[in-house]
């Protein structure tokens, strides 16, 4: 044999050794990976998606968590709270460590909200109405609002509470005393006291995290020991990985088709209900979508069985179920599953003869979000349905940079534009407040233009309704005015689908009596569960 | 330094006619309109922009290019980190294009109408015609999927940790003295690599092929013929050298050209590199990343040409000699 002959021998020799220890490594337990969207966003208060989100839960704990199986909260760093007319006052565990090692308290509390109000990023419009916070002693800290506002509670699933001498100790350039409050110290590194720590994060490729052994709640063996969170991945190489064990759960932005494969395979389908819905938004406030009458016309017309069946991947999971009205069915205020909208030509028919506008004379514009290119299906679906009304319409591909200015416009706001919407906290506020509001009007969430005395009447006596069952009351009310006004098309209850591989186990999102009402909280990785498969 | 302040102010110009509030896109869909209002007054966003370029300028000459509003991190501190990754994808490919690209090119000179020739015109061609991401996905299916014998994402399988000195994994693998980690790396570049350089081996192919031939019917090749010299010996002497001169111009401009089109093959393997980086912070409308991306990428155009010309002229005696004053 030659000595270039036993070179390539020998090279050959390595890459199957190195082959064989790869596969090996794929299939080692304990580590679960995931995928998500291009860029998590690691620093708490500026975490506004869903894959931040999923660190944001993971590597820290917030006052109050959402109830699982059921609707309301239950408290996590506090003990108990109590409710003084617009004062919240919070008892606090004694027994929690942050990750650094130092001990959890009041002051903590007050830092972190302070800081967010600074910040003045992500979720932190949250917390305008928050006047004051005080740290009462070590452990007791009491939020003093400016006005009373019943949504308050449900906001502290989004207030993390950040190490507030881990982060001074890396405070960054800045103006005064707190210069960049450690922005871009958090942006690479954890300051929590979660079930899960952060080992390395790169925005654009993966966060990596492990286990906090020191977490002030056992976990269990079978959760995750280490967690890899990886960014951007393309549909085809997720399709490709998750056969091989190269990737464990796989992002809700896969289309159907992705999905539907994968489930073929074997793969297990997890999902997330409720916390929002795909809007058809119209523009209330140019013609010919001002007449009420046009908009119910349209709203009658639109086929949301078929919608559904767009989104399905198998017979019994799709990525939409019916809708009721403006809030999903399982919110608070939602209306009963038997008032489902049902396309009725007829009824379309008979609103549009009494529209004061004639379908001859006008053109609709439907636009798709570009990003978005589920979305050019149901603008496809939309042309169709009007169509058989006798409604014209061209339909508008528009980046989403794009719609965004053009809705602070009434003139320039498609005729019909679509957008998910999601409660941030799980309550309607969050989700109907900037939406139909007028005093909101012109952003993407309410490009409906709205403006109606009563609807406004109907949310700001929500906010400050502080009996739960008078502000379900309140808004049922309002999302049945919501619906006899049709400023939206009410498309589907939007279900988030994930494929999964059967090395893991996801009751949060498998099992009805173990989710919780807030998107990404599904994603509380010590309650999941690695099988070794 | 002149090119590139040409192309700072051009693509700072650019960057601002991409439709889109680069504040309320960075802050997302929930964020108030005072929340809006109060980034774009840090980011100087009111000013005329011959200000904000001033400013630019300024934070420039003292090596800061802002905060991207895509990572929430300094531009500088991405780009140091993405930058190795698309350098060692790029160095590799630009390997690929002369070990592979090359030889071909002289094989398929060499055996001129035979079968050998057509099959490497027919990959050639192939390799051309396609784009780069086109053969990123058939050969993910082919090499990654069907027959799984390399990996499909990232540099590096994620249960190997490795200190991060160069940036460059293979290189980090080694000074580690962790030749397992080495391989591992090598298997996550190969389809990666080899996507994005099949275009630049292709076109080298034809060029070295087309340049031979044209060389072989010089006289000098017919007396090297009659002088009795082997054929191994009339390629590699004789035909090669002089038929390089245009294969290494085009490679250079290749090579320079592979930093802008590995996007499409970072994205595909989930490579985290800066092309990746650079459609993304586009695409978010992140001006001082797009700013700050684009001028290293046309910095490195610029030193890869320079490289090339410099190679050239080593190659070429007449270049050479051309520039020796009289």
């Amino acid at each position: 044999m030659t000595s270039m002959a036993k070179t390539l021998a020998a090279a050959l020799l390595a890459a199957a050794s190195t082959i064989t220890l790869s596969a090996t490594q794929a299939a080692a337990g304990g580590v679960l990976r995931l995928d998500e969207v291009p860029v998590g966003e690691l620093d708490p208060a500026k975490a506004t998606d869903y894959a931040d989100s999923m660190l944001m839960f993971n590597v820290y704990d917030t006052l109050v968590v959402a109830k699982q199986g059921e609707a309301g909260l239950v408290p996590d760093l506090a003990e108990s709270w109590s409710v003084d007319g617009n004062s919240y006052t919070f008892k606090l565990r004694s027994d929690v460590k942050f990750q650094s090692g130092n001990p959890l308290t009041a002051d903590d509390v007050v830092f972190s909200l302070k800081r967010m109000q600074a910040v003045g990023q992500g979720l932190s419009y949250l917390f305008t109405n928050v006047k004051d916070a005080v740290a009462v002693d070590p452990h007791t800290v009491r939020f003093d609002l400016k006005m009373a506002y019943s949504p308050f509670l449900a906001a502290l699933q989004r207030l993390p509470i950040v190490d507030k001498k881990l982060v001074m100790e890396h405070l960054g350039k800045g103006d005064g005393d707190m210069k960049d409050w450690g922005q871009a110290w958090l942006s690479t590194h954890a300051a929590g006291s979660g079930a899960y720590s952060v080992v390395s994060h790169n925005p654009q490729q993966e966060t990596v995290m492990k286990k906090n052994p020191g977490y002030f709640i056992k976990i269990p063996e079978a959760a995750p020991d280490e967690v890899h969170l990886r960014y951007g991945l393309e549909a085809a190489t997720v399709r490709t990985q998750i056969p091989r064990g190269e990737d464990d759960i796989t992002s809700q932005w896969l289309p159907p088709e992705v999905l539907k494969s994968l489930a073929k395979g074997g793969a297990q389908l997890l999902h997330e209900p409720g916390g929002g819905e795909l809007y058809i938004k119209m523009n209330t406030a140019k013609a010919p979508l001002d007449d009420v009458n046009c908009r119910l016309a349209l709203a009658s017309a639109f086929d949301y069985g078929t919608a559904i069946k767009m989104v399905a991947i198998t017979p019994t999971v799709s990525q939409g179920a019916p809708s009721t009205g403006a809030i999903p069915v399982g919110m608070l205020g939602a209306l009963p599953k038997d008032r489902a909208f049902k396309h009725d030509l007829d009824a379309a028919k008979s609103y549009l003869a009494k529209c004061k506008y004639k379908p001859s004379d006008f053109t609709l514009k439907l636009s798709w979000i570009a990003e978005v290119p589920l979305e050019e299906r149901f603008a496809l679906l939309m042309q169709s349905n009007f169509s058989e009304i006798g409604i014209k319409s061209e339909i508008v591909k528009v980046p989403w940079a794009l719609y965004t200015e053009q809705v602070t416009k009434v003139d320039s706001t498609p005729d019909v534009s679509q957008v998910f919407v999601n409660a941030v906290t799980g309550d309607p506020d969050t989700l109907l407040y900037g939406m139909y509001h007028s005093t909101k009007t012109a952003t993407w969430q309410s490009s409906e233009h709205l403006s109606d005395p009563k609807v406004d009447a109907l949310l700001e006596k929500a906010r400050t309704e502080n009996d739960p069952k008078a502000r379900e009351a309140t808004y049922v009310e309002l999302n049945k005015l919501l619906v006899s006004l049709a400023p939206t098309i009410y498309a589907y209850d939007n279900q988030a689908v994930f494929a999964a591989s059967n090395r893991v186990k996801v009751p949060a999102l498998s099992d009805s009596s173990k989710e919780f009402g807030l998107p990404g909280m599904g994603f509380t990785f010590r309650l999941m569960e690695m099988t070794g498969n | 330094m002149i090119v590139l302040i040409g192309v700072s102010m051009l693509i700072f110009a650019i960057a601002r006619v991409i439709p889109g509030d680069p504040a309320r896109i960075a802050l997302g869909p929930n964020a108030t309109a005072e929340q809006v209002a109060d980034l774009r007054e840090k980011l100087h966003l009111n000013a005329p922009v011959v200000v904000q370029y001033g400013i630019f300028l300024r934070d420039l000459f003292h090596g800061d290019l802002g905060q991207s509003l895509y990572t929430n991190r300094a531009v500088t501190t991405d780009i140091a980190q993405f930058l190795p990754a698309t350098l060692e994808l790029v160095f590799v490919s630009g390997f690929m294009m002369i070990v592979l690209g090359l030889p071909l090119g002289v094989l398929s000179a060499r055996y001129r109408g035979r079968w050998i020739d057509t099959a490497i015109r027919l990959v050639s061609l192939l390799g051309v015609s396609a784009p780069s991401f086109v053969w990123a996905v058939i050969f993910m299916l082919l090499f990654a999927f069907y027959l799984p014998i390399f990996p499909i994402a990232g540099q590096i399988s994620d249960t190997i940790k490795l200190p991060a000195v160069t940036g460059f994994v293979m290189i980090d693998a080694l000074i580690a003295g962790n030749l397992a980690a080495f391989f591992d790396a090598l298997r996550h570049i190969i389809l990666p690599a080899f996507s994005l350089a099949l275009a630049g081996i292709g076109q080298a192919a034809r060029l070295t092929r087309s340049s031979m031939v044209e060389t072989y019917e010089k006289p000098f090749i017919e007396m090297a013929r009659s002088y009795g010299f082997m054929e191994s010996r009339i390629a590699s002497h004789f035909a090669l050298r002089p038929s390089l001169i245009p294969s290494l111009t085009v490679i250079g401009l290749d090579f320079a050209a592979l930093l802008a089109n590995a996007f499409l093959v970072e994205q595909v393997f989930a490579w985290p590199g800066l092309s990746r980086y650079g459609v993304q912070v586009i695409l978010r409308k992140d001006l001082n990343a797009i700013v700050g991306t684009v001028l290293v990428i046309s910095a490195m155009f610029l030193i890869v040409n320079i490289v090339v010309d410099l190679l050239i002229a080593f190659i070429n005696p007449r270049i050479r000699l051309s520039q020796r004053p009289a």
